[in-house]
């Protein structure tokens, strides 16, 4: 960014000009009462100024500007470059010397805060590696355990099993490798939504359209539960891009359905308020301790009452990416009654212009 | 089954995938024409004409969109596609292309043969006139335009009934926004997604049990509708 360095370098220029100026009307103030040395000093001031501030070369500019100015003002014989005195040239090359000093002093403390900036994000980066390595390394690990296991069963004595057996071993395969898919996809959409890989292609949806097929989908995940549906016939469209707004239903209802006791109520619910849907999922399970409220939506949360089967924890972390590009909140809270409630809300757009309306033949 | 041995093209290029399609669907009496690459695929549907062709859409050397077009500008065989999770576009733009259905990796078996049913009955239902649709407590024919709901009369606009014949052409698999949008409205509204989201609130009021989950009218999500029914 040349532009944007060349305009920063010059503005470290003029304010060595100002802040010299501004000396030299204080100097020219205060000469009837103090020495002309010490009137050098105040000279020191937009060195260090700009030295601490501006850049070296404004530093310098600061000194030489000054240096200059003092010389003829302040200086015999006045209004003149002539300098007669030697002590004026060690006056010089003091207010040099200070400003090169300070200004590389300077200098190497913005560079340092950098690097600790830097340092900070790279151990936050890492961490979050440390935990996605150790998240994955779990979660992947022990379906491929059991996978290797069991397939290599089949293989060696499959033919001594009974059929009942095999067709057990089998069937452990096939459910985990879809559990393993579904927290790879997790993964790979976390990674695609917070690379910006996402495209999001919006366009009007119903929702109470994409509930109904997310709780199709989630059908036999959702058996041990009551899922109550309370959406209101005239809920406007939405322009969104549904399939990842499916996504933010699918794992809300998903994480109720985990942490709350097999046969309570789940609801889903839907309002308009102004300008917005708000969109719930609540659930009568033990809630959410207080502390729990906004770390939920972090990346690899897991409730510390959680085992090893509360999935990679990265369900409400996609929620909010997904909410956030279409420019909604997600938010959870206590109910009254206990229990707790997953909110997100969803802006409304001036409504489209409906299908022409048909005229009936009688 | 009254075609044991219907054929079906398999154009995949993961010899592994090939493995186990061949053998589940060999076990369930179709013989299977194996092609590795997308340019062997179209020629092998012109050189053995099967009945149906599975295509995946991850091919190398070709789009698997590019294939169906091959394929679809002279022959009307089902087409089934295999996509992964991040091709959500390029299955609608096969979709679009001609493909009938599409089924997402990673996939069971049971999921598959399902599908490969459902566009096997379609290659040989097409012949056949207007259906009677026979929902869970509605009945429909399309040809009489008359709809039942339990034994009372049910009323249906006109573009209620195109949009469900529309549907019920495709019996069992998946029509896009686009197709639906442009048989029924012409092809200046084939955007108009927000049609759609109208009529088939309205055709579940009419015609499903219970419309906030429906059985017949399903939603795909982000792609198009299908409709399941039994039909007489």
């Amino acid at each position: 960014m040349p532009a944007l360095g060349y305009s920063a370098r010059m503005s470290g220029y003029v304010w060595a000009v100002v802040a010299t100026a501004a000396c030299t009307i204080a100097g020219l103030a205060l000469r009837p009462y103090i020495d002309p040395v010490n009137i050098a000093m105040l000279y020191l001031l937009p060195v260090v100024g700009m030295a601490l501030r501006q850049s070296r070369g404004a530093a310098v500019a600061a000194a030489v500007l000054g240096v200059l100015t003092f010389d003829f003002l302040f200086v015999p014989p006045y209004l003149s470059f002539a300098v007669d005195d030697l002590q004026y040239v060690v006056t010089f090359a003091t207010l040099l010397a200070v400003g090169l000093v300070v200004s590389s002093l300077a200098e190497s403390a913005r560079r340092e805060a950098k690097a600790r900036a830097a340092a900070a994000l790279d151990a936050e980066t890492e961490r979050l590696r440390g935990t996605l390595l150790s998240s994955i390394s779990h979660d992947l690990r022990t379906p491929l355990a059991i996978m290797s296991g069991a397939s290599s069963s089949l293989v060696e004595s499959g033919e001594r099993m009974p059929q009942a057996e095999r067709r057990a071993l089998a069937q452990s395969i096939f459910e985990q490798s879809r559990a393993m898919a579904d927290v790879m996809g997790n993964v790979l959409q976390m990674t695609r939504l917070e690379t910006g890989a996402i495209a999001i292609k919006r366009d009007w949806a119903s929702l109470a359209e994409i509930a109904g097929a997310v709780l199709d989908r989630l059908a036999a995940r959702l058996a041990q539960h009551r899922v109550m549906l309370e959406l209101p016939a005239d809920l406007p469209l939405v322009r969104v891009d549904a399939t990842l707004i499916e996504q933010v239903f699918g794992n809300l209802l998903e994480n109720a359905a985990t942490h709350t006791p097999a046969g309570t109520l789940v609801r889903l619910r839907a309002a308009r308020e102004a300008g917005e849907v708000i969109v719930s999922v609540e659930d009568f399970g033990p809630g959410l301790a207080p502390e729990d409220f906004q770390r939920v939506f972090a990346k690899f949360h897991r409730h510390s009452s959680e085992g090893a089967g509360g999935g990679i924890g990265l369900g409400l972390s996609i929620c909010r990416a997904i909410v956030l590009l279409h420019e909604g909140r997600i938010w959870a809270e206590q109910l009254p009654g206990g229990g707790s409630a997953f909110r997100f809300s969803l802006p409304l757009e001036q409504a489209p212009s409906p299908p022409e309306a048909e005229r009936e033949a009688a | 089954m009254s075609e044991p041995r219907a054929a079906i093209l398999v154009v995949e290029d993961e010899p592994e995938i090939r493995r186990f399609l061949r053998a589940s669907l060999g076990a369930e009496g179709y013989r299977v024409v194996e092609a590795a690459s997308a340019e062997r695929g179209v020629i092998d549907a012109g050189s053995h004409k099967p009945d149906m062709a599975i295509v995946d859409l991850g091919l190398p050397d070709l789009d698997g969109v590019e294939v169906i077009r091959r394929i679809r500008a002279w022959s009307p065989m089902p087409i089934l596609v295999l996509s992964a999770r991040v091709q959500e576009r390029s299955k609608i733009d096969a979709l679009d292309a001609g493909a009938d259905d599409y089924i997402t990796k990673p996939f069971g078996v049971g999921e598959l043969l399902a599908r490969v049913r459902v566009a096997l009955r379609h290659l040989r239902r097409s012949a056949k006139g207007s259906p009677v649709l026979i929902f869970e407590n509605a009945k429909v024919d399309l040809e009489k335009r008359l709809a039942l709901r339990g034994n009372e009369p049910v009323h249906l606009t006109a573009i209620e009934f195109k949009l469900l014949a529309c549907l019920a052409k495709h019996l069992g698999l998946v029509v896009t926004h686009r197709q639906l949008l442009t048989e029924v409205w012409g092809p200046t509204h084939a955007e108009d997604t927000h049609y759609l989201r109208v009529y088939l609130k309205q055709l579940r009021e009419k015609l499903e049990a219970d419309p906030s989950r429906p059985r017949h009218l399903l939603t795909e999500i982000g792609i198009g509708y299908r409709l399941l029914a039994e039909e007489r």
